[in-house]
């Protein structure tokens, strides 16, 4: 029954993108409606169905968990794939993520995509991404995950693009999927070493021969390196981010599925769910929070001088991600589930509520002449301004306990690093109140015509927000720490699945009290505000806009306002060289020498063919005599030579 | 033997409706015999039994085989009624023959003696000269069936030939017996032997239609009603091979010696010659016999390669070969139906009039020139991987090589369909047609994506 039910989880968003897509338009919009948001209820209820089976097992102290096989993919040599499901709390908790962040959004997107042309375009790709971001989750081995990471990547692809008529965004869209394929390199090049090393790709068997390995192998510092590129391509880190930002000209529920809540948390998850691989390779670990911190305060610099609402809240997500893989790297890999959950609800409310602003503002996403929407808005501002309250880190909305997390295990490591990644976590807290303060306070910026149909969206947007706001504020509820009263229930559940890596982790320099922990909460709180106050003063009792000229005059402005340049530094490192290597090739290995061989190979082919056909006469006495000439042939051949 | 008794005893019941004057009964009749009859061979699976003093030994390779065998003639009738509608003369006699011809195809899957090959080889070949000339009016089925005739009855000698040798140099006819004296002789075989084994070979090679005795191949199958040539150029087809393939893997793996250079040469000369020829052919059909030909080329490699996994391979590669040639002639019945040739020409404009047609077409040829991830390109991969397996490096190269060149072929129906500007007649397929069609295409990618399913079987 159960794995009757684990089958069925995926397969009602693929059934979903098979009528929808291949219905196309002849679908009435009215059933598109149903069956897109529909097909992902039930996954997400099925889902549920698993979580509660799970999580009273988990009560019970159950310490392993079955594999569900779907069918014997293929069998040859050594080599063995079945494709099969393994549901543990790790995929569970990420099966509710999934589906129920995916049917908010999909839900909202019934208004959103409204008076789209190709609306059930839209959810036949949406239920596919949904698809395969559950076989990602799902997969027992390597390589369904391999299979649902490129699905995934596919699907961005196509809605990233989704308004193809317009050039720029197919750019964004092949920018996106060109970046991934850097780093899926590096997956699969992982796979292969994995493979070679342990003989299979399935998680227990791999995880079960890692036990044998001592900490620092080098080969299995070189499969986690190689697997990270992956999720460094995935999860949009430095070097590999560009296309986060650019990918913000798909239609907005789908920054708020695919490139906020779900698909760029999927390197996350797949280092979680590696974790013991990583546990002993300590060298890669280190490579993973530096990684992770450095894109932190990279993306969180950048986004202070950005003025696209949709460009802020990405360099915000690759900013959150930079945390997650900071909290991997220093081993707190329950921390970075918990803010990877949280920031799924709250970075989905932040898109979904300027999606809201955006459908308001007639498809402007310039924060410079939008200003004074809050009393046009009041459901939007409210549900914003949660989402901005909860990523900034105040107590006690969600992302609080879950930064605090990640933080508080960065300080037991190291206090240098704990300040660096509170400076993060202030710019943080600036950035995101300077958007919130230029998009709803002040004055109107816009024009008349947006004036007069400014007002909140119907309700089938706006409950998704508003439950999505519930969720960002009691959020954190699933881990409170024992500070604050609660259980740190996450931890008991998840920690079974990290059992094996938590001994092989170095264990904390600094000893954390809960006197030292209160302080350190206090002092990020009374930091935060400081930083609130900031842009309160700046952007509300000053209003200032910020403008072309006054940031062109401060050097440090003039670098963040142009991301570091480092879309230009691609451009002239990589782009231009590859299309002039590419120009080469073609003019001279393609031309000249490819073509000729080719060319000369078919008509060398064409040329005997034509030969041989003529032994083809239709003449029965000459078809017996070419016969007995094989015949005699063979004979001969055979018995006398 | 069920499974002989049963269909033996359906093609009477036709032959008995005929009499009763109740033509409309045939089909319905038929495609329930056959599946009937293939549950009684899946019935034997496991079973292992062996009939009348090893005459017939039915194991689970033979039970495999002449399952693919079965269905592929129930999948073949499922265009029948709409081949023949109109046609006023009697049917029973063509589909009781037909029936007729698929119990000497399944003797060949499943001999325990060499009568017994020669037998159903017999059943089969004279149930196929007078298909071949059953369309009577026709001069080309004429022609067709007498020069299937006159060769088929001068090869059939050699092959009687090689086994009355085979029979004077071990003294058995037995396969277990001829298989002992071969481990035993290994060492000096006696000339007799040997000339009956190259006699034996010649005369399998003819039915195969191996290169150079495949002459008769095109120009019997352009001849034959479309229909039959489809049975031809599948359940023929596989059973011929798996009566070479049975009676190697039982009879003489102790001499590969022996054999394995001139099964090399014959392989290499049918992949090569079978593919370079198909450029040159102007018409689906023709192209589709020398498409016949290169892939008997291909699944000589099994025989080569024999192994344990080889006997898969050639499960799957006979299953998604025949299930994607019984597509293509299942358009090709309707494009002759509509325009009266299948000149490539008259593919033109397909892909717009008929999309759900030209789509199967298209994915039926991509499967039989090998590409992933249909049924074709599994199949390959796991025949060549055996024959790697064997060290057979050269052989596969030629044959990937061979592969290559099919391209050229396979895409010409596609290139006319979708590329050419073209009037493209409406095909008359009705729902029943064209749910077969779909059903087949549906059946090739599965094959691809899922192959577990079949290659672990034996």
């Amino acid at each position: 029954m159960k794995d009757l039910i684990v089958t069925l989880i995926p397969v009602f968003p693929l059934l979903g993108f098979l009528i929808l897509g291949l219905g196309f338009n002849r679908i009435p919009k009215k059933l598109a409606s149903l069956i897109g948001p529909g097909t992902v209820l039930i996954s997400f209820i099925l889902s549920f169905i698993i979580f509660v089976i799970i999580a009273a097992g988990s009560r019970r102290g159950v310490q392993t968990w079955p594999v569900t096989e779907v069918f014997n993919w293929m069998t040859f040599g050594g080599l063995s794939l079945s494709f099969s499901f393994y549901i543990d709390p790790l995929s569970a908790l990420m099966l509710l993520v999934v589906t129920g962040v995916g049917f908010l959004i999909h839900v909202y997107s019934i208004g959103y995509m409204e008076h789209d042309q190709g609306y059930n375009r839209f959810f036949a790709y949406m239920n596919l991404f949904v698809f395969f971001m559950l076989i990602l989750v799902m997969g027992a081995n390597y390589l369904i995950m391999f299979i649902g990471w490129e699905g995934v990547g596919l699907c961005s692809y196509l809605l990233i693009g989704f308004w193809f008529r317009n050039q720029e965004f197919n750019n964004a869209a092949k920018k996106a999927f060109i970046m991934n394929r850097i780093g899926d390199l590096g997956f699969l090049l992982g796979m292969f070493l994995l493979f070679t090393t342990f003989g299979s790709l399935n998680y227990i068997d791999v995880f079960h021969n890692a036990k044998g390995f001592l900490p620092g192998t080098g080969v299995v510092t070189a499969i986690t390196l190689l697997l990270f590129a992956g999720a460094v391509g995935k999860s949009a880190q430095i070097p590999l981010y560009t296309w986060l930002p650019d990918a913000m000209a798909g239609p907005t529920p789908v920054s708020a599925l695919i490139h906020a809540a779900t698909m760029v948390t999927a390197g996350v998850y797949m280092v979680a769910r590696s974790n013991i691989l990583y546990a002993l390779a300590p060298a890669t670990m280190t490579v993973v929070a530096v990684t992770g911190l450095v894109t932190a305060l990279f993306a969180a610099a950048i986004a202070i001088y950005q003025n696209d609402i949709k460009k802020i809240l990405a360099y915000s997500t690759i900013s959150q991600l930079g945390y997650m893989f900071l909290g991997l790297g220093l081993g707190a890999f329950t921390g970075a589930m918990f803010h990877l959950i949280t920031h799924a609800f709250f970075k989905a409310l932040l898109f979904l509520a300027a999606g809201s602003v955006i459908h308001a503002m007639d498809g402007e996403q310039d924060i410079r002449k939008m200003g004074g929407l809050g009393s046009a808005l009041p459901k939007t501002r409210w549900t914003f301004l949660i989402g901005t309250i909860t990523i900034a880190g105040m107590p006690p909305f969600a992302g609080f306990f879950s930064k605090d997390e990640i933080l508080s295990s960065v300080f037991t490591h190291s206090m240098i690093l704990w300040v660096v990644a509170v400076t993060g976590a202030l710019m943080t807290a600036f950035y995101m109140f300077r958007l919130y303060f230029l998009t709803f306070s002040g004055n109107f910026r816009g024009n008349i015509k947006q004036l007069q149909h400014l007002r909140d969206a119907e309700p089938v947007m706006m409950i998704p927000l508003i439950l999505l706001a519930f969720l960002s504020v009691t959020g954190g509820i699933i881990n409170l720490p024992a500070l604050a009263g609660g259980s740190a229930w996450l931890h008991s559940f998840l920690g079974p699945v990290f059992a094996d890596a938590t001994p092989l982790l170095k264990g904390p320099v600094y000893f954390l009290d809960a006197q030292t922990d209160y302080l350190l909460v206090g002092v990020t709180i009374v930091y935060v505000a400081v930083m609130i106050v900031v842009a309160w003063s700046r952007f509300v009792k000053k209003s200032l806009i910020p403008d072309e000229a006054t940031i062109l005059r401060s050097p440090v402005a003039r670098i963040l306002t142009n991301k570091f340049y480092i879309d230009e530094l691609y451009d002239l490192l990589f782009v231009r060289p590859s299309l002039w290597l590419s120009k080469v090739c073609h003019d001279v290995m393609e031309i000249r020498i490819i073509d000729r061989t080719v060319n000369g190979a078919g008509t060398l082919v064409v040329k005997a063919g034509n030969t041989i056909r003529y032994l083809q006469t239709g003449h029965v006495g000459f078809y017996v005599f070419m016969m007995v000439v094989g015949i005699i042939a063979i004979l001969l051949f055979n018995l006398v030579i | 033997m069920s499974t002989i008794i049963s269909l033996s005893v359906l093609g009477v019941l036709i032959l008995a409706e005929g009499l009763l004057g109740k033509k409309a009964w045939h089909l319905p009749t038929i495609l329930i015999g056959l599946l009937v009859s293939l549950a009684l061979t899946l019935s034997g699976w496991n079973l292992n039994l062996h009939y009348y003093n090893e005459m017939m030994i039915v194991d689970n390779s033979s039970v495999a085989f002449s399952s693919i065998l079965i269905f592929t003639t129930f999948l073949i009738f499922m265009f029948a009624g709409h081949y023949y509608r109109g046609v006023q003369r009697p049917l029973d006699d063509i589909y009781a023959i037909l029936i007729f011809a698929l119990v000497g195809s399944v003797m060949m899957t499943s001999f325990g003696n060499l009568i017994m090959l020669f037998l159903g080889i017999e059943t089969l070949s004279i149930a196929l000269y007078v298909l071949a000339g059953s369309h009577k009016e026709a001069i080309t089925s004429n022609e067709a069936t007498l020069k299937y005739f006159l060769m088929g009855s001068f090869l059939s000698g050699f092959l009687l030939f090689g086994i009355a040798l085979l029979y004077g140099a071990s003294g058995s006819l037995n396969m277990d017996e001829i298989s002992a004296y071969t481990v035993r002789e290994a060492a000096h075989l006696s000339p007799m032997f040997k000339a009956g084994l190259f006699l034996l070979i010649i005369g399998l090679a003819f039915k195969i239609a191996i290169v150079p005795f495949h002459f008769w191949a095109p120009d019997v199958y352009e001849g034959t009603p479309t229909l039959l040539t489809a049975f031809m150029a599948t359940v023929v087809k596989v059973a011929s091979i798996v009566a070479l393939f049975r009676l190697f893997s039982h009879c003489f793996p102790a001499i590969r010696e022996t054999w394995e250079t001139t099964l090399w040469i014959l392989a290499v000369l049918t992949i090569l010659v079978g593919n370079l020829t198909g450029l040159y052919q102007p018409n689906l059909k023709r192209m589709l016999a020398y498409s016949s030909i290169s892939h008997s080329g291909y699944m000589m490699l099994a025989v080569l390669a024999f192994s344990a996994r080889s006997a898969d391979a050639l499960l799957l590669y006979a299953a998604a070969y025949s299930v994607a040639t019984v597509t293509a002639f299942g358009i090709l019945i309707l494009v002759r139906g509509a325009k009266g040739n299948d000149l490539f020409t008259s593919f033109e404009g397909l892909g717009r009039k008929n999309p759900v047609e030209a789509v199967c077409l298209t994915i039926a040829l991509l499967s039989l020139t090998g590409i992933p991830p249909l049924a074709g390109f599994m199949a390959k991969y796991y025949l060549f991987a055996t024959a790697l397996e064997k060290g057979y490096l050269w052989l596969v190269i030629l044959a990937v090589l061979g592969s290559a060149i099919s391209v050229g072929y396979y895409f010409k129906p596609i290139i006319s369909m979708y590329l050419k500007e073209g009037e493209g007649i409406k095909l008359e397929a009705g729902f029943a047609y064209k749910t077969h069609i779909v059903f087949l295409t549906v059946l090739t990618i599965l094959l691809g994506l899922l192959p577990a399913f079949l290659i672990n079987l034996l």
